[in-house]
Formats: C-alpha cells, structure tokens, sequence
C-alpha cells in the first residue's frame, strides 16, 4: 500500500505540491512564530544575567502592593549604599538607577528614540561590576556638564566624542559635553534596541531631580563568604521599607518580567499561526474528497480485485500521512526564513526586534511535526473513510465522478446545533466574567472555530441558490460562457462551499478587525472631540513626558497647561489607576460633565474628583473623604470635591492633584500635556508654545485633529500587521480555489472538449473558468463580511463603554474588500483557465471519462 | 434512382497527408486522399479500426490538422486558419455528433441546441431551430436537462445541435455506436430526413453496414487510402464489398 500512495502521490504532482503547500505555509507560521520568540529569549536572558552579574545582593525600595512590571520601587536615601557597604563582609555597594525619558538629540539634531528598547538615564559606578557599565571609548562623564552613551546608540547616530550634545533631561533640555562611550553588561552585550545616557551618581541625581535618592544598591561580598549570613548582616542594617534581594532572584525577576511579554508576544503570533493551519485543514479536506471522487474507477478496481475496505483505508491515509511529512519539513525551513521575515516586518512597521541566532529548539520541531502530520492526516479521515466504503462496482456506474450527492439531512441538524454551541461559548467569552484572560480568550476562540465549522456544514445547503442568484448577470454580461461560468458554480454546491470556506472565515476576521478598528477610532474621536477641550496636546508616542516640560511650558506664558501623569493606589485593598493632574486648571482642558459638587474655588492639595461610577460603587459624594495606600507605603486621606461623569484617554475614573502622584513616584513623567488657548489667539499661542519646545525635539505639539490623526496613523500601524498575518489565512484560501478548479477543469476535461469542438474560443474558455472562480469568492466573501459584522459587532458590543462606544461600520473598506475577492478569484482561475483554454480538443474528445 | 444533378461541393480534401511519429515509429494515417463531399448528400465513410477514418473526419471538421496536402470547407483552404479561426470555423460552418458525450450536463436540451449560435452570439433563425426542435419529437423535454433525457433523445438533441445554425457541412462520429438498434434507426431517420427535407450535408463515419446503408454513397477506406467507393448502397451491397476489402 505504501508503494501505491508513493505512485499516486507522484503521478499528480501539481495536486500535491497545492495540497503541501497550504499546510507548509501554516506549519511555517508555527515554527516563525516560536523561532522568533526563542530569539527574542535567548536575548533578554542574556540580559537578565547581565543585570547583576558581578553583584551577589540588590537592596531596594519595598513595594506595599503590585509588582514591578507596573511599578517602580521607591526610591532608597544614597547614605543607605555606605552603611551597608560598611557591613562586615560587604567588598563594595553602590547606589544605581535607571530613569526614562532622558533622551539625547545626536549631531543633526535628531533626538534619539527607540521603538524597541527604553530610552532612559543610568549611572556608573566606581566598581564596574556593580552597575555593569564598562568604558569602551573616552572617558567617563564627571560633573553635570558630561554625558557618556552607550556603543549601539553610539555606532547608529551623528555623535562624536568631545562634541556637545542636547540632552533632554527630567529636570528640562541640557548642554553636556559628551566623553565616554560605555557598554552595559560584559561581554559583548547587544543593545536590544535600547539608548542610554550614563552620568556619575551625583550628576545623575541632579539631572534626574532625585537628590540624595538612588533607585537599587548593588552588593558584593568577600569570596567564601556564607550567602544567607550576609543576606540576614545586610538586612540588619535595613529601614523599613527596604530589603535585600539574591542576584539570582533578581535575575529571575527581570527574565519573568520579559518572559511575560515574550509569551504574550508568541501567543498573538500562534494565534494567527493556528488561523491559517485551521483554514487550510478545509483546503487539505476538499482537495482530498474531490481526488478520491475522481479516483473512485481506480478505488473500486481496487476494491474489485480483491482489496479491503482497510487496505483503501491505509492507502489514502498513508498518502496523507507522507504530504504531513513533506509539509512539516518544508514548513520547518518555510518557518526559518519566515521568522526573518516576520523581523523585517516588525521593523518596517517601527518596532524593531534584537538581531541575534534564530534558535530552532525541539519544542519547535515537535510542533511542526504534530501538526504537520496530524492536520493533514485528519482532515483525509473522512474522505479515507468515505474511499473505503467504494463498492466493487461503483466504477461501472456513469458518470461517477463528481456526481450530485444525495440531499443529506444531518447537515441542518448538525450545523444547528454546532452553530448554536459556537454562539453560546463565543458571548460567554464576550460576555461572562472570567478568572483568567486565557480561559476567556479559549471560550472565545473555540466559540468562533465552532461558528465557522457550522458555517462550514451549513453553506452546502444554502450555496447553489445564493450562488446562483449571484451569478445571475454574469450570463446578460457574457453570454454563454457566463451563463456556463454560473452553472458550474453551482453544480456542486458542496465542493464550491468547501472552497469557499477558507476565504469566508479570512474575510470574516478581516472584517471584525475592520469593524473593531474603526469604532475604535470613531469613538476615540468623539471622546476627544466632546470630552478634551483642550486646544493642543503635547506627547511623545506611549513614553512619557520630562517632568521639566510642562514647567517650560506654563513659563512660555501662552494659554492655561494641564500635565496629567498616573500611579497605582489601592483602595478597599483594590489597586485603581488614579490619574494626576492640575487640578486646578483641569475644566479649561476637560469638559469632566460634573454632576454633584463643583471645581470652582477648588484646593488642589488632597482633592479628589470622581467618575460617577466608582462614586456609586463606593457610596461616596462631595465632602466624603477615602483613604488610599501608594506603592511607596505612604498612606494619603482624599476628600471628593466632585462627581463628573465624562472620561476620556487622558484621564480615567479617579483624578487627584498632579502634585501628589509625583510625590508617591517620582521619576515616573507626564502622560500627556493638554494647553487651552482660551481667549488668546490660537495660531499665537502655538508659536509661543513652539518656541518653548524648541529644547524638546522628540516630543510632537499637535491641536486635536492632528493628535486624532497620529493616535490613529499608530492604530493603523497595529491593523496593517494584524492584517498581514490574516492574509495569509487568504492566501491558503487563494491556494485552495486554484486547487479546486485546477481538479474540477480536469473532471471536466471531456466537457471543455466539446464546447472547444463546437466553437467555444479559448478566451470564452478562459473567461467561462474565471467566472466561475469570481462567482464562487464571491460567495464566500459575502458570508465572511456577514459573520464578520456580526463578530465585529458582539465584539465591539462587549468593549467597556469609555473604549469603544459607538460601533461603526467602514463600508466603503468592506466594499472594497468585496472588489478585492472578485480580482482574487479571477487571479486564482489564471492558471487553471490557462489549461481549460490549451486543452488539446482531439485529447479532451477521447478521453475516458 | 440516380442523382444526375450538378451539386456544389461542401468539404473537400486535396492530396491529404496525416503522418505521426517519424523515423521507425511513423504511422501514416491519412496517405495522399482526395475526396469531396457534395452539398445535400448524407455520405458514410467506413472502413477498420485503424484505416484512418475517424483521422480523416477529424481533419475535415477542423479538430486536427493535416501534415500535407489540403482540405477546404467551403471555398476556406483550412491549413490557412490560426486556432482561432479554426474554431470560429467549427462554430460557424461545421456541426457536430459524437458517438457519447454529446451535450454539456449544465446546460438543457434547448440551450444545448442553440449552443455554437450562443457562443457566436447570433440569434440564429428562428423560424429554422423551431423547425429543428420539433423535429426531435422531444416536445416540452427540451426544458430538461441531458441527464434526464434517453439515449435517443440525447442524440437527438445533439443532432439538432448540429443543424441549428445551418452549418455548410455536418460530421457525425459513429453518432449510433452507443445507443440500442431501435434508436439507432431512429437517430438515422432524423438525419436521412434532415438531408432529403432540409437539405443538409452530412458525413458519418460508421463500422455498420446496415447504418451505412442509409447514406447516399459509402466510401471505403483501408490504411489510410479511399480504396473503393459506392452510390445509392444496399447493406447487402456494402458488407459485400467489406469482404472483398478482407476486412
């Protein structure tokens, strides 16, 4: 039986290089996807090391609550790094930070930015090993008039040593001279796409408005010292609020923290990976069942001559099984390649990943095989099945292949009830509350995979009339070759529906994309056209601003400057992001829409304005006082000035004085900057604010539309990639209708004949072929942007109210989604039309059918 | 009864030559035939398996080309056509019966009929399909599909396929081959009487003495060559002149 699969799988190559290469294109996403995470590990562990390699211990500020992937730790007094360096045992400590937004701006004026890493300020320390920045080049930066930059930054932009550079610090934009190219970690050490500036401690301490404070005290001991006994010797000389952690711990940490955006990162990219492998099992499934239809002569010769029902069995699932195997291994090498690709495209789209090996681990290997073979032998399960069952006789009867199925009554039920299921388990992964994010998303997935497999079951018995009607101009346009492109589209209402299946379920993700899309960006823009009255906006993309800008701003002297920045506080024991701002000034900026008590006369200094919902929740009201715990352990008491009931992206329910979230984190910037104009002219007030940002080139002064415009150009950015990834769940689909119609114009080679015979021309062949293929994406593109609006709907219909508030539905994109099907089938018919057109009408005459 | 008058002629092949292969391995199929057929006249060619006839009818239609020589439908000296004129050609001027697989499945009877008019996109006559239709006896079952037909009627669907659009000459490949001999006779009438009362050209190529008789005039071909030929045959006539043939 093996040698009857390998006969047959090379007597019809073309079929089963189509065949493969759905399933090589699926697996290879697998592979890209976890090849590209590995590497992305393999980097950040590395880093991880580096991070206190040469230190034994780390004293740091205790957080009361969260963690640190969310929080800064407080902030620890620099005479702590001496006191413990004093303790017995201890060879050296001292004091480090790493603070963001310090940005240089290189010799053409550019301010350094990355897309990749932080862009943040860090100090050396006397002993190397402690801050782990090592000199390369020059000298180390001393005073606050110099700066040294690490080599990566150092190697890709306009800088030369002993020249002076801009500097935009926390504490406002300096002139430092540079010295020193240093390198962090030891040794050679890839900059992941991060920009450091490093200044000596005490520099850096001025610079970074945090005076007499450092961030972490690395620790090393004396060789041959016992480690718990130092531990407990430097606990000991500890105040509260303070503790000494393991290197090693602190390495774990740090590799946790990146794991979790790592795993994040891999599992988006497997979700789409997973995507494509589940269309293109329909893909493998039809082309199986068309092949078996149109080899049931040679199966029921088989069967004639002596062969089991298990020996077809065998035969067909071994065939199956070696297209698994080819296809795992071409997707392997598909996925190596696909994973550089994939860099090309992270970085392209402005968000660079780390060059480094791309680690192909077992795991990977395993993977690929698994679902190379086992897709690829599942989805021949059943038409192996339906093979085997062939009667002896049934190559006698004519007309065999690709004969009308009888009507088949489990396919109403049966889609009913996975249809319903699928609904069920899609609104409760909407709907219901969950525990945990994964369990959600799994009730979701599975929900919308059962919805498509209904779909899958259920359009057979609707295909022939809508494709029909569809088609019904084609034969007024074309004549008789449209009028034969409709029949045959809807001779077999089940070979086109599982054809176009693959395309419906690639629409319908691309259309709830679409539809999340832009309600997102239509009830951004109603937020900030109704809530944000501010005239302009000052940001610098998702990284916060310098604490110095917005004093630089108000000093400018043009319109009323709202900063807003935010910290974690708990109250009732829940963590809630409390938003700070000026209080103040806030109603020039933000129409709040207060509801009880009023901002008029308002003491900024334990204030509290509250969103009507948590106000209710917590039963409180103006004059009503909460108590609140911050990160730091401070504890702070807030009296309700007002209730309002508008939030907006710059502030959420809680809005206390900006003064305060500096206090409980301070080197944590501004979010955001929002400027009213008032009264003054609007274009003056711009100049002024201009001039004043003259020292800050990397942040953007946008009025509303602008700001709209960019916080939408990145939202494309992230639905261009999405949509790159689900087009390669169309390009299966692309595959599977060429696939289809190659082996249907082979089935119908002795009909093609005649009509060549009786004076149908090549173009009305080709034509008559292509038309066909548009009738049949068109059919599944229709369903798919139906099931996406209704997903795109529910979807949007379940994101909280101040994301997405209105559902808009962007028909001039789904319009053109539509045109862009029809040319996707007309360009999947080129080649099987090629052939309908060249056949050889003597040849097609006398085939045996 | 002789036919005494002067007919123009349909189709005709001058000196034609069809070789496959070369070297060892050449096969002449067709070697250096002339022959016309006359406008009005049902005409068989006969011979066996392998003496070319089914090569020469091919050539004749427009579905193969010949490697010398000349064939003409009409005034039109076919080796001078590209592809595509060839099959406007076939659309045009010549029709069509085949011995199985005669009507596309998708279409119906009547769609099938006016098929090669619909690809030229021309309307035909009307008064003449209607003529040809009715003569099918297949009434309302033109509305079918062919599955749905006989083996009779589908042939004689095809057959009025064939006449539809009032071809210069008809060919039909062993056009009873496939159905039972009831049928077959009654295929044949339709189309002695669509020669004797429409005055088509028909040429068939048949094994069957009996369904040969029907023709006005049975050529014979052996290995390629028209080795004999007969006026007005009787099947007695023609199994006669098989034998002398020694096939």
């Amino acid at each position: 039986m093996l040698r009857l699969a390998l006969k047959s799988l090379l007597a019809n190559k073309i079929r089963f290089a189509l065949t493969t290469s759905t399933v090589v294109i699926g697996v290879g996403f697998v592979v890209a996807s976890f090849v590209v995470a590995d590497s992305l590990r393999a980097s950040f562990d590395q880093l991880s090391e580096d991070i206190v390699s040469g230190t034994d211990f780390t004293v740091r500020g205790q957080l009361a609550f969260g963690d640190l992937t969310e929080t800064e730790p407080p902030l620890l007094d620099d005479d702590l790094a001496d006191q413990v360096a004093a303790v017995d045992g201890v060879e050296s400590a001292a004091g480090t930070f790493f603070v963001p937004d310090v940005t240089p701006v290189d010799g053409a004026g550019e301010a350094v930015t990355s897309n990749a890493g932080p862009v943040a300020g860090s100090n050396w320390t006397e002993d190397e090993s402690i801050s782990q920045w090592y000199l390369m080049e020059g000298e180390r930066p001393r005073g606050t008039g110099q700066f040294a930059i690490d080599i990566s930054t150092f190697g890709s932009y306009d800088f030369e040593l002993g020249r002076d550079y801009q500097v935009i610090t926390p504490t406002g934009p300096r002139s430092l001279t540079l010295t020193g190219v240093m390198q962090f970690g030891f040794p050679d050490n890839a900059g992941l796409g991060a920009v450091f500036t490093i200044f000596g401690t005490a520099a850096a301490q001025e610079l970074f408005g945090i005076e007499g404070k450092v961030q972490s005290i690395g620790v090393r001991t004396e060789p041959g010292r016992d480690p718990a006994e130092m531990q407990a010797a430097i606990a000991a000389v500890l105040p509260d609020g303070a503790e000494v952690v393991a290197a090693e711990t602190i390495s774990e940490e740090f590799s946790d923290t990146f794991e979790g955006f790592i795993g994040i990162f891999q599992n988006a990219l497997l979700v789409f990976a997973f995507i494509v492998l589940f269309v293109s099992t329909f893909i493998i499934s039809n082309t199986f069942s068309i092949v078996l239809g149109q080899r049931i002569r040679e199966l029921s010769l088989l069967r004639a001559i002596g062969a089991t029902p298990a020996q077809v069995r065998r035969s067909v699932l071994t065939e199956s099984s070696l297209i698994g195997v080819a296809a795992a291994a071409l997707g392997i090498g598909l996925g190596m390649l696909g994973a550089l690709g994939m860099r090309g495209l992270f970085g392209a789209l402005g968000a660079d990943l780390p060059d480094g090996p791309l680690p192909l681990r077992m795991r990977t290997v395993i993977w690929a095989a698994a679902l190379g073979i086992g897709l690829t032998v599942a989805s021949s399960l059943l038409p192996a099945i339906k093979a085997s069952r062939t009667p002896p006789i049934a190559g006698l009867a004519e007309g065999a292949a690709g004969a009308a199925a009888a009507r088949q009554r489990w396919r109403p039920v049966a889609g009913g009830a996975l249809a319903g299921l699928g609904l069920l388990l899609t609104l409760r992964g909407l709907f219901a509350s969950f525990d945990s994010t994964t369990a959600q998303l799994v009730s979701l997935g599975v929900g919308a995979g059962l919805v498509f497999l209904a779909v899958a079951v259920l359009s057979p018995l609707m295909a022939r009339s809508v494709v029909s009607a569809l088609a019904l101009p084609l034969g007024r346009i074309f004549g008789t070759s449209g009028r034969l492109a409709r029949a045959n589209a809807a001779r077999s209402p089940r070979r086109t529906a599982a054809t176009a299946v693959a395309l419906t379920i690639g629409l319908a993700l691309v259309t709830t994309v679409a539809i999340l899309g832009q309600s997102l960006k239509s009830s951004f823009s109603r937020s900030l056209q109704t809530t944000v009255a501010a005239d302009f906006i000052v940001s610098q993309g998702q990284e916060s601003l310098p604490a110095a800008l917005a004093e630089d701003l108000r000093a400018a002297g043009a319109g009323r400057v709202v900063a807003f920045n935010s910290v974690q506080a708990q109250v009732d024991g829940q963590t809630k992001t409390l938003t700070g701002a000026d209080l103040g000034d806030i109603a020039s900026v933000a129409n709040l829409g207060v509801v009880e008590g009023s901002l008029d006369g308002l003491d900024p200094a334990g204030a509290l304005l509250l969103h009507q919902d948590p106000a209710g929740d917590y039963g409180v009201g103006p004059g009503d006082e909460l108590d609140f715990a911050f990160p730091n352990g401070e504890t702070r008491r807030l009296r309700v000035a007002a209730v309002y009931t508008q939030t907006a992206t710059f502030w959420g329910n809680w809005l206390v004085d900006r003064d305060l979230v500096t206090e409980m984190s301070p080197v944590a910037g501004d979010t955001v900057v929002a400027i009213d104009a008032g009264a003054a002219d609007a274009e003056g007030v711009r100049a002024a604010l201009e001039r004043a940002l003259e020292g800050y080139p990397q942040v953007a002064l946008e009025d509303r539309s602008e700001y709209q415009a960019s916080a939408e150009s990145n939202l494309n950015t992230l639905l261009v990639l999405v949509n790159v990834f689900l087009g390669f769940a169309l390009l299966i689909a692309l595959v599977g209708i060429v696939n289809t119609l190659t082996l249907s114009v082979f089935e119908r080679t002795r009909e093609i004949g005649l009509l060549r015979a009786v004076g149908m021309t090549r173009r009305q062949a080709r034509r008559m072929i292509r038309w066909e293929a548009a009738v049949v994406t068109l059919y599944g593109a229709l369903l798919g942007i139906a099931l996406g609006l209704g997903f795109g709907a529910a979807i949007a219909a379940a994101i909280p109210a101040d994301i997405i508030d209105v559902i808009t539905v962007p028909a001039t994109q789904l319009v053109g989604y539509v045109a862009l099907s029809l040319v996707f089938g007309l360009l999947a018919a080129l080649f099987p039309a090629f052939r309908a057109g060249r056949m050889n009408v003597l040849e097609a005459i006398s085939t045996e059918d | 009864m002789i036919d005494t008058t002067i007919r123009a002629v349909a189709a005709e092949a001058v000196g034609a030559t069809k070789i496959y292969g070369s070297g060892d391995t050449e096969v002449r199929a067709l070697d250096a035939i002339d022959v016309s057929f006359q406008e009005g006249r049902f005409t068989a060619i006969m011979g066996p398996s392998g003496s070319g006839k089914s090569t020469l009818m091919h050539c004749m239609a427009g579905l193969d080309t010949v490697t010398d020589g000349q064939v003409f439908i009409g005034d039109t000296d076919l080796s001078t056509l590209s592809e595509r004129d060839l099959t406007l050609l076939r659309r045009d001027q010549v029709g069509f019966v085949f011995q199985a697989f005669n009507l596309v499945p998708t279409l119906t009877a009547i769609e099938n009929i006016t098929l090669p008019l619909d690809l030229a996109g021309a309307d035909g006559d009307r008064g003449w399909i209607d003529e040809v239709v009715d003569t099918t006896g297949l009434g309302d079952r033109v509305k079918h599909r062919p599955n749905e037909l006989s083996g009779g009627q589908q042939q004689r669907v095809a057959v009025a396929r064939a006449l539809a659009g009032k071809p210069q000459i008809i060919f039909a490949d062993e056009p009873t081959g496939n159905v039972d001999s009831n049928t077959g006779a009654e295929i044949l009438d339709f189309m002695g009487r669509a020669v004797t009362e429409m005055g088509q050209t028909i040429v068939m190529v048949t094994h069957d003495a009996a369904v040969a008789a029907r023709a006005d005039r049975v050529v014979f071909l052996v290995d390629g060559k028209i080795v004999d030929e007969l006026a007005d045959p009787t099947p007695e006539g023609i199994r006669d002149r098989m034998n002398r043939l020694g096939t």
